[in-house]
């Protein structure tokens, strides 16, 4: 078979892109150092939208409450599960371990809370983010918030003691929870900016994420005591 | 940060999954959205290059997928459903907007005078050394004309068939693999401009650095 000429080269490239080469192709492509160059970029441009095409990418979680929230607002949602009320909705889905050590937190929270009325708290890092919530709390953006709280369970997972992987581990699921809530809240308080109980529900969850952080931080010095 | 997901939807299979949310079950809808969100997302943020609409596009490809799940009869598999679904999605969102910006010729084969695909060979200093830099990839393809990148995203990314692409696209096998070929000569211009562009900077970095040295 007789070689091509460039021209019929880049043709046959046009109507079978991704076809193995001809033996005439293959004879160009030897003496051809312009169609070599074309043939090696196509090659290595389907290489990299492959390579790309096996990423995926995860979508924002408040994606999944707001499609929620339409699907209930359109009644594709069995009207029992709706009539729950979004929070207990959301505590629905957790699993029953989940919520057996959100209780126990709970408790823990509690009880850490009474405690603080009669002695002096430990957690000298964590108090003051608390207070400024619950003093300030109309007056602070709650980005910064959002981002304070960021950086402090960043801290409190540093000053974990590393002989205790269940702490850490109970620490994770915990803020997990509390992480889904803030993300439903927010999204609530994107759509209806000016809702005070909105605002609020968005304050309680950051609250619990703080008071959280705050008993971990307690328990692993009481452990290092 | 790990999210805890819960423990009932996250073992529910995908085919008990649509017979529940055929009833409306919330759980069900919750683990059908979970198992594709990611690709789905993927290909919407891949074919319309900006995240804030491929959010809006994901959202309404499930919205979609729930409104119609009731006539899901399982003749073709739930994935490729959902997949040509989005990308149908998609494709109605760039047929709007290119109809109020550019003709559909322009959205495919951009005028050749104005920087559109040449048909001259690139010279041997204009290869791409065989292989593609993921980032700058991205960019060109953020770059291609929305047909061109329709069709790369299908074919090259997500990796469907040109006769996938031609019944979603609407147009003959042919047509496809044509535009594809297209598609790969603009991305191929479009990377050894990047190349161009790096090279230039830093001849021009090492030239300020040696003339600063004096």
């Amino acid at each position: 078979m007789s070689p091509l000429e460039c021209a019929q080269f880049e043709r046959m490239l046009e109507q079978q892109p991704d076809a193995p080469l001809s033996a005439g192709a293959v004879a160009h492509l030897e003496d051809c150092v312009d169609c070599q160059s074309l043939w090696s970029d196509m090659e290595a441009i389907r290489t990299a939208g492959m390579e790309w095409g096996s990423d995926e990418i995860e979508p924002p979680e408040y994606l999944w409450a707001s499609l929620r929230r339409q699907l209930e607002s359109e009644g594709l949602i069995r009207e029992r599960t709706a009539r729950r009320g979004w929070l207990l909705v959301w505590f629905g889905t957790a699993p029953r371990w989940a919520m057996a050590g959100a209780s126990i937190s709970l408790l823990l929270i509690a009880a850490m809370l009474a405690a603080y009325h009669v002695s002096e708290p430990k957690s000298a890092a964590v108090l003051p983010m608390r207070l400024s919530i619950s003093a300030v709390r109309p007056q602070v953006a709650v980005a910064d918030i959002g981002k304070a709280l960021e950086g402090d369970v960043k801290d409190v997972f540093n000053s974990l003691p590393e002989g205790n992987p269940v702490l850490a581990s109970s620490l994770r699921e915990n803020l997990g929870i509390v992480d889904n809530l803030i993300a439903v809240c927010e999204e609530s308080v994107r759509e209806q900016p000016d809702d005070p109980i909105s605002r609020d529900y968005l304050y309680g969850a950051y609250q619990q994420k703080a008071v959280l952080l705050a008993t971990a931080t307690d328990r692993s010095a009481l452990e290092g005591q | 940060m790990a999210r805890t997901r819960p423990t009932e939807v996250r073992e529910l299979g995908e085919a008990e999954a649509i017979r529940r949310a055929q009833q409306g079950d919330a759980e069900a809808f919750e683990r059908l959205y979970r198992l594709h969100n990611r690709r789905v997302y993927a290909l919407c943020l891949r074919m319309v290059g900006n995240t804030a609409e491929a959010e809006d596009l994901t959202q309404e490809a499930f919205l979609q997928l729930f409104r119609k799940i009731a006539t899901f009869r399982g003749e073709s598999a739930f994935s490729t459903w959902l997949h040509r679904l989005a990308v149908n999605v998609v494709l109605m969102r760039l047929r709007k907007k290119t109809l109020a910006e550019t003709s559909l010729d322009e959205a495919t084969e951009p005028d050749e005078d104005a920087g559109g695909p040449r048909k001259d060979i690139g010279g041997p200093d204009l290869r791409l050394s065989g292989s593609v830099d993921r980032v700058n990839l991205e960019r060109a393809v953020e770059q291609l004309p929305p047909g061109y990148r329709s069709i790369f995203v299908l074919h090259d990314v997500q990796g469907y068939e040109h006769n996938e692409i031609a019944v979603i696209m609407n147009c003959s096998i042919g047509n496809s693999k044509s535009q594809l070929h297209k598609a790969r000569m603009r991305l191929r211009e479009l990377l050894q401009e990047f190349e161009r562009s790096r090279a230039r900077e830093e001849r021009q970095a090492a030239k300020g650095g040696s003339s600063g040295g004096h």
